[in-house]
């Protein structure tokens, strides 16, 4: 039952080893994923921004764009480049102020959107899978992304990231444990092997 | 155990393997002979004839490497070319063994055996094509011994008594039969004889027409007319009988559609029968393709009920449900498999059927689903003027692009007359949206969850609670200024069109009751596919 948690003093170490995490109340991610995110974003936008400035500015060199074209062009350019590089360093914390999540025996809600809000809630009896997967800059940080899998379709795999990892993993096994019984005849796949 | 047999192919499936490949080769190559009549460039499209030798080495090739066998447990396959592939599908997974037979299949007495699972995407295989009697050891094998024993025994190949399931099933609970008469009516009020029509453009589209000698043709039309029509082809015929002409055209269009949509539903519905069995429901349908599938009742996950305004006018709706498994018939299976709707894998429980009989149908099916009995609950009534408020703004758009076509070409109209546009359509847009949101709904049940929609065409739609996957509320920036949100449920296998159960404009404190009791309901449920 949403709301309902059995194990609701974060004091009270628990043997699961979720204390404060299964605990029913909502939790922020860590906050270092947002430099995480702004690590990744910035230097992708840099580099996509160079390729067509590098062309534009190779023909101007060898004469084949007017300056008149030229500099407004690049000036443009830049302006567009720095507010993407703005938006780039503002919107990461601005989703992390908006993304939250709460897990209890019933299951996890999380909570994000920072124009268009979402709250999805998935009960642990729909888990199907679960996983922990970690990029290089998040495993700089040591930080993870928990994805979550059902069997819905729009709802096939939801990702919680920017958790710390021993959290991610604690969540998932907290997640995993229940359906391995099932797994024999339920699961979502046939494995088909390949020789 | 002992070790189980190595089953293989029929020995004519390389026939059919290869006829798949053929058809998408040889049909162009007929239009092409078409066309080539007047553009010789064409021609060359032929030599995408000399594809056919490799296709069918490959077919003999896929034969002979294709086996199967039935474990204890699975079931297992063995196939690939170059890649081997060994695939093990557990018959618990199994949850439909559909048959497709088209003429040549029933002239050689085979049939192509698709065995679907709940793992959405592809079917799990596509066995092309079995004799009837290793169709039987198939079905019995992988839907279970007690499923298999409703059936009569499967050693007589005379008599394919897989496909005669449903007949046999007669006494056993036939729910429904839909007669040709009712066919034709279903023809006539829906709309996919633009089906047929699109094949006609694609057709037509071939021959270069635009090279054509159309003056040659209307010449011939003028001199070959009879006296009566002669005013059609006057140089000076006035404008009144040129509309009047068009008329007549469009009208013959709206016929030839309507006898396009009759003869497809006839061929692809003909002889429709819906049969309970225990946990199972079996269809079969089709005229010259005879499709027969068994759909588990217990993996139905969304059953939704709609009507036309055609539909309601002349009291009839349509069933389809949602089954979790076997979606897109996916690359070289998808056109010969695709008639039995298993694209998006909804399927019909009845193409058409008397609206006031259809909520009977459904409680045969899954009695805890009862439409009638469903107490609705209401929109937001601010949901009126918000749509409203929204397609005005595209209205005005338009208008707006109207405007400036009148008034910067040619076109001799007063730039002015573009405000008709939003006089005439905005009181049908109010009328369009208070209808939609007069006819909305929502509810809930002790199992399940329904959401009913539409203004012209209405659809209704059911989850059970132990379907549910994920329950998500969402508030886009209106719907927050409005103190307004939505909540939307999430089942398996869900195709990407059709009705979903996904209440939108609800006032934020119902949404949050609504997300809640939904959360806990799923929460207290099992899911089993």
């Amino acid at each position: 039952m949403p709301g309902e948690a059995p194990d609701s003093e974060p004091a009270d170490a628990s043997e699961t080893g979720v204390r404060g995490i299964v605990d029913g109340e909502e939790h922020e991610v860590d906050p270092r994923s947002v430099t995480v995110a702004r690590l990744v974003a910035m230097p992708t936008i840099l580099a996509v921004a160079i390729v067509p400035l590098g062309g534009v500015t190779l023909a101007w060199a060898l004469g084949g764009v007017p300056s008149y074209v030229y500099l407004p062009l690049l000036t443009g350019w830049n302006v567009l480049v720095g507010a993407a590089l703005v938006w780039a360093y503002q919107w990461p914390e601005l989703r992390h102020r908006h993304l939250r999540y709460r897990v209890d025996e019933s299951g996890v809600r999380i909570r994000r959107g920072v124009l268009w809000r979402k709250v999805v809630s998935i009960p642990t009896s729909r888990v199907q899978h679960t996983d922990v997967s970690q990029g290089p800059v998040q495993r700089r940080f040591g930080l993870a992304t928990l994805t979550v899998y059902t069997a819905g379709t729009e709802g096939a795999s939801i990702g919680l990231e920017g958790l710390e990892q021993s959290v991610a993993e604690r969540l998932r096994d907290h997640l995993l444990p229940d359906h391995e019984d099932h797994d024999g005849a339920e699961g979502p796949s046939p494995r088909s092997r390949e020789r | 155990m002992t070790t189980p047999e190595v089953h293989r192919l029929h020995p004519l499936s390389w026939l059919f393997i290869t006829g798949n490949t053929v058809k998408r080769l040889v049909i162009p190559a007929i239009l092409v002979l078409f066309a080539s009549s007047t553009n010789p460039l064409a021609r060359y499209e032929l030599l995408s004839l000399i594809a056919i030798g490799p296709a069918l080495v490959v077919a003999l090739f896929k034969q002979a490497i294709y086996s199967y066998r039935f474990a204890a447990d699975e079931l297992v396959i063995r196939e690939g070319f170059l890649f081997r592939k060994e695939r093990h599908i557990p018959y618990g997974r199994v949850h439909n063994v559909a048959l497709v037979r088209n003429p040549f299949h029933r002239m050689l007495g085979v049939a192509s055996a698709r065995v679907e699972t709940a793992a959405g995407g592809e079917p799990e295989a596509v066995m092309r094509v079995l004799s009837l009697a290793a169709v039987g050891e198939l079905r019995r094998h992988a839907l279970g011994k007690e499923r298999a024993a409703a059936l009569p025994a499967a050693a007589d190949a005379e008599a394919p008594p897989e496909l005669a399931t449903v007949k046999e099933a007669a006494s056993s609970g036939i729910l429904l039969r839909v007669p040709a008469g009712e066919l034709v009516r279903l023809g006539l009020i829906s709309n996919r004889g633009f089906l047929v029509v699109a094949a006609f453009v694609g057709v037509v589209s071939q021959a270069s027409w635009w090279e054509l000698d159309w003056e040659a043709y209307y010449g011939a039309a003028r001199d070959r007319a009879p006296e009566w029509s002669a005013w059609l082809f006057e140089p000076g015929s006035t404008t009144s009988l040129g509309l009047i002409g068009v008329g007549l055209l469009l009208l013959l269009f709206v016929v030839l559609l309507r006898v396009f949509s009759v003869a497809w539903h006839l061929t692809k519905y003909y002889g429709f029968v819906l049969a309970r069995d225990d946990d199972d429901l079996r269809a079969e349908f089709g005229l010259l393709t005879r499709v027969s599938s068994l759909i588990p009742v217990h993996r139905i996950q969304l059953v939704t009920m709609s009507a036309s305004l055609l539909h309601r006018w002349s009291g009839r709706a349509g069933i389809d449900v949602e089954t979790a498994g076997a979606m897109e018939g996916s690359g070289e299976d998808g056109d010969q498999l695709a008639g039995m709707g298993s694209r998006s894998n909804r399927q019909w429980l009845a193409p058409i059927i008397a609206a006031d009989r259809a909520p009977a149908l459904i409680r045969a099916v899954i009695p805890e689903i009862d439409v009638e009995a469903v107490d609705w609950e209401p929109l937001d009534p601010r949901a009126v003027r918000r749509i409203f408020k929204k397609a005005l703004l595209a209205l005005g758009a338009v208008t707006g692009l109207v405007t400036a076509i009148l008034a910067l070409t040619p076109i001799p109209v007063s730039p002015w007359h573009a405000l008709w546009l939003p006089a005439l359509l905005a009181p049908l847009i109010w009328r369009g949206a208070d209808g939609w949101v007069q006819n909305a709904g929502w509810a809930l049940t002790d199992d399940a969850v329904f959401f009913r929609s539409g203004w012209l065409a209405r659809r209704t739609s059911v989850v059970r609670f132990d379907k549910m996957q994920t329950v998500t509320m969402r508030e886009s920036p209106l719907d927050r200024r409005n103190h307004m949100a939505s909540v939307a449920v999430d089942t398996a296998g869900a195709g990407s069109e059709g009705h979903r159960i996904a209440i939108p404009y609800l006032d934020l404190e119902v949404a949050r009751g609504i997300f809640e009791r939904l959360y806990g309901e799923t929460c207290g449920t099992e899911f089993n596919w």
